[in-house]
């Protein structure tokens, strides 16, 4: 056996494999387009007005007169009870004229604990009774305090919150965050999730 | 350790084994993140979990033991739906011998009104195939759940990646739709060569969970509620509905032309009954 070969065998190969394994993971991160390359996927520029359809696409880095959270961010307002959360994930209610004997089950859905949940008051317009939901809800969520800290979110890539946001600022709320990242980005960091009821 | 590990040409076996490593990595790493409505696309191959299933089972079937498909009931469904609101099931049944087919139940568990139809057949009835098209809300599983004349039942089942389904706009123009709202079509196939026929029930089958553009509000639910479908007075199918049959519902069935005249009955959630006699 030459010297070569005998350090070679003497090497814990599988911190060989292992090394080269990290080379080859990384292969197709560093391949991914960097920032205005093609294919890369810019955000959106931020609408003037709400967004109307197409909910479940990405959205602006921004909102003009709100803050923009990172997860981080989010966490130390949630753990420090520094602001108020407000999910505005939609699902739309039990039509009220269904059969007698129809089975309805509500999809379940787990929000940030101690958040309140203000259904269907994402969308780009709302009826003049969904307004009032989200009003009262807002009221009731910062005692009429408009200097209140908020936060609304729903889901990852979903404009509800945003435009439920750029709400609550329309309302006059001075002290506005956008959680982009939502429930997804929060329970992708670890976070807890409970279930959740409409308020 | 990781510098002093690239500094030497690998074996190929270390090779397979760093590649392997490298490409399970990511899967292994811990659970995707992936929303629940929208579960991450070419996740894991495994077969999703049936929660929902074990939830709404006892309220739709109570206790009664549900058997595999077998040779009973086959479903064909697309893995992947172009259209949500439009997806096309078809169901061939045929009863174990000594039996007759009694009852077909279709659920699609994810949607908020997982029976989407229960379809009854007529007396002597052994084998029939049946398609029609519905809303699918979110991913899901779509079961097809036969009932023989012994009482036994049967199920198919396959899993549909479509959402928005439910919720998903009229494509009609509503004034129109309403305008045109039971009005009853049926084409026979015979023709063709084909032993079936098709019914179709202009009505925009309003789910309930779909936004008026105008008011922004949840337009009413509105739809056909049942339906019968009969040859020279004997039934060849009926069906009670709810609001995951797509808007226009559309059956096609077995169908044995006869030169015997078709009777189509419909009544919607309104009460309003409407009927059609196709002369053979």
């Amino acid at each position: 056996m030459t010297a070569r070969g005998a350090r070679a065998f003497a090497r814990p190969r599988l911190w060989r494999a292992l090394g080269w394994a990290i080379v080859f993971a990384a292969v197709p991160a560093l391949a991914q387009p960097g920032p205005g390359g093609d294919g890369a996927a810019l955000p959106p520029e931020e609408p003037a007005g709400y967004r109307l359809d197409a909910y479940r696409a990405p959205t602006p880095a921004t909102l003009a007169g709100a803050r923009v959270l990172s997860t981080p961010q989010a966490e130390t307002l949630w753990r420090d009870h520094a602001a108020v959360f407000i999910d505005v994930l939609p699902r739309p209610p039990r039509p009220a004229n269904l059969p007698a004997g129809t089975l309805w089950r509500d999809a379940p859905h787990a929000s940030i604990p101690g958040s309140l949940w203000l259904p269907n008051t994402g969308f780009g317009a709302l009826a003049p009774e969904t307004e009032d939901y989200l009003k009262s809800g807002l009221a009731a969520a910062t005692g009429g305090d408009r200097m209140r800290p908020l936060v609304l979110f729903c889901q990852r890539q979903c404009w509800m919150s945003w435009n439920a946001a750029k709400r609550a600022l329309s309302y006059g709320y001075g002290n506005v965050s956008w959680y982009p990242e939502g429930t997804d980005g929060w329970s992708a960091a670890g976070l807890p999730l409970e279930t959740a009821e409409p308020r | 350790m990781v510098a002093q590990a690239l500094s030497h040409p690998l074996s190929r076996r270390e090779v397979i084994a760093a590649l392997t490593i490298a490409v399970l990595a990511p899967v292994c790493g811990g659970p995707l993140p992936a929303s629940a409505a929208e579960p991450a696309a070419g996740a894991s191959p495994a077969a999703p979990p049936e929660t929902t299933w074990a939830g709404i089972r006892g309220d739709i079937f109570g206790e009664r033991a549900i058997g595999e498909a077998g040779d009973v009931v086959a479903m064909e469904a697309p893995a992947r739906a172009e259209d949500a609101a439009m997806v096309p099931l078809a169901l061939r049944l045929a009863a174990p011998e000594g039996t007759t087919l009694k009852a077909l139940t279709l659920v699609i568990d994810e949607n908020p009104s997982p029976v989407a139809g229960t379809f009854t057949f007529g007396p002597g009835r052994t084998a029939f195939m049946l398609s029609t098209r519905v809303r699918v809300n979110s991913y899901s599983f779509v079961r097809a759940v036969a009932e023989t004349s012994d009482g036994r039942l049967f199920m198919a089942k396959a899993f549909v990646k479509a959402s928005g389904g439910c919720s998903a706009p009229a494509t009609k123009d509503p004034a129109e739709a309403a305008s045109h709202a039971g009005e009853i079509r049926f084409r026979s196939f015979a023709g063709t060569g084909q032993r079936e026929a098709q019914v179709q029930i202009r009505h925009p089958n309003y789910s309930g969970l779909q936004m008026d553009q105008v008011t922004r509000l949840y337009t009413p639910a509105w739809f056909v509620r049942e339906a019968r479908v009969s040859q020279d007075g004997r039934p060849i199918f009926a069906m009670e509905g709810g609001i995951s049959i797509s808007e226009d519902p559309t059956f096609r069935f077995s169908f044995e032309a006869a030169g015997t005249p078709v009777e189509v009955e419909a009544q919607d959630t309104e009460g309003k009954t409407f009927t059609a006699t196709f002369a053979p």
